[in-house]
């Protein structure tokens, strides 16, 4: 299938997803299963600033380039009845029920964050994280002895259909995303699960997903023209992330993070790393 | 036996007569007005903060007393007056009840209500996002 006809596709499903997000009443709240405010069920027309404050890092994979500090994390997320903004993701609610929610997203390429440091995603820090590789080394040798042409690596913006789900206390997300802003044209679909393990006054959840990356999008961050030609890579990842509240305000917020890169990504000549992994521990100040 | 039943009939009688004339026929001509009536309360307020006039009237004289339905503290009464006019500071958060009482305030002569109205919250659920890190 050709790009054009990727794109005329994807441009009539979204159309139509607009259409019925635009016209087709949102449920009431009854049916969300919100009655009272809390962390999981938030007031419409509220803004909600939050900044986390701690120490921690995310590796970089990137040849060359350095890890990345975690000191002050923002949070800033506000729900009308249908749109919703959430950090540098927004979006529209097609329906929200109790056990299902549909929404159309819009949310930024992440990749970037590994070649820019003041990429915004540096700051507002959310999403798995993209690259990895482990070159043998003969190849690396190789690589090291060569040098490529450094091209720019825009913002990218991703938007189309996702489906959350909680059945129990199992929470899942499913995305599917089209890079919308010109640059590659390239999918990624964005799947995990959650659970919790302990969830009293403290909470462990344990996380886990994938991230899925047409040649496209690793080509556009990883590939190295006439060089280097990857294909789609498949980026699993685990999560462990704990969280207790000592009032309305503070919170105490700790969690790794650790992704395994796909292979198209890892064998990239500029990656060096297999992994990424974030870490932090902080508190969390809910400002307003 | 007749005698029994006669004397009982008229112990009953003297009883429900001797009861009437302590309460009185209630007078329904008696009227009461508020202001405000109603006190909405928007999402950030707890209580409804305002200056509540009372203001009755009546055909004739009366001697009465106003109160308000636990705010023992709140009562002004009037002696042989056809009309009159009481405004109060108040504070509260659920449905507020004026009363006329008589003097001893043992019968309800009138009761108006002011209702207190919460401005429904709208909420809906938050992304839960498992795929994100701060998630």
């Amino acid at each position: 299938m050709s790009s054009n006809r990727h794109k005329w596709v994807f441009n009539t499903s979204m159309a139509a997803l607009l259409s019925v997000a635009f016209c087709a009443p949102l449920q009431a709240a009854p049916v969300s299963g919100c009655t009272v405010p809390s962390p999981d069920c938030v007031e419409v027309g509220q803004f909600d600033f939050s900044v986390s404050l701690g120490i921690g890092s995310r590796s970089n994979p990137v040849m060359g380039e350095s890890d990345i500090p975690l000191v002050v994390i923002p949070q800033i997320s506000y729900y009308g009845k249908r749109f919703f903004l959430e950090n540098l993701d927004l979006g529209v609610t097609l329906y929200e029920g109790r056990s299902n929610t549909f929404n159309l997203l819009a949310s930024p390429g992440y990749d970037r964050v590994f070649f820019y440091r003041n990429d915004l995603q540096n700051f507002f820090v959310s999403g798995a994280t993209g690259a990895v590789t482990v070159a043998a080394p003969t190849d690396k040798e190789l690589y090291q002895a060569q040098e490529f042409e450094v091209r720019p690596r825009r913002t990218t913006y991703l938007a189309g259909p996702e489906w959350l789900f909680q059945y129990g206390n199992i929470v899942g997300q499913v995305d599917a995303l089209y890079e919308v802003t010109g640059r590659h044209d390239g999918y990624e679909v964005r799947a995990a699960v959650a659970a919790p393990i302990i969830q009293t006054e403290h909470s462990l959840v344990v996380s886990g997903g994938l991230t899925w990356k047409s040649a496209e999008v690793v080509h556009y961050y990883y590939g190295v023209d006439g060089f280097y030609e990857p294909g789609a890579a498949l980026s699993p990842f685990l999560k462990l992330g704990y969280t207790r509240a000592l009032s309305d305000r503070w919170s105490i917020n700790a969690f790794i993070h650790y992704e395994r890169l796909g292979s198209a990504i890892a064998d990239s000549p500029i990656i060096s790393d297999k992994g990424v992994t974030t870490a932090f521990a902080g508190v969390v100040l809910r400002v307003f | 036996m007749w005698s029994c039943g006669f004397f009982s009939a008229i112990a009953l009688a003297l009883i429900c007569d001797s009861a009437g004339a302590a309460s009185g026929p209630v007078p329904d001509d008696i009227t009461l007005e508020l202001q405000p009536r109603v006190c909405t309360l928007s999402a950030n307020d707890d209580m409804c903060e305002t200056t509540v006039r009372a203001q009755w009237r009546s055909p004739r004289d009366e001697s009465l007393c106003l109160v308000i339905v636990d705010r023992p503290d709140i009562k002004r009464c009037w002696e042989s007056f056809t009309n009159g006019v009481y405004n109060v500071e108040l504070s509260f958060n659920k449905d507020l009840t004026v009363e006329l009482r008589d003097p001893e305030l043992q019968q309800v002569l009138a009761s108006e209500t002011i209702a207190v109205i919460r401005q429904a919250l709208q909420l809906r659920r938050k992304r839960r996002q498992p795929w994100n890190l701060l998630y």
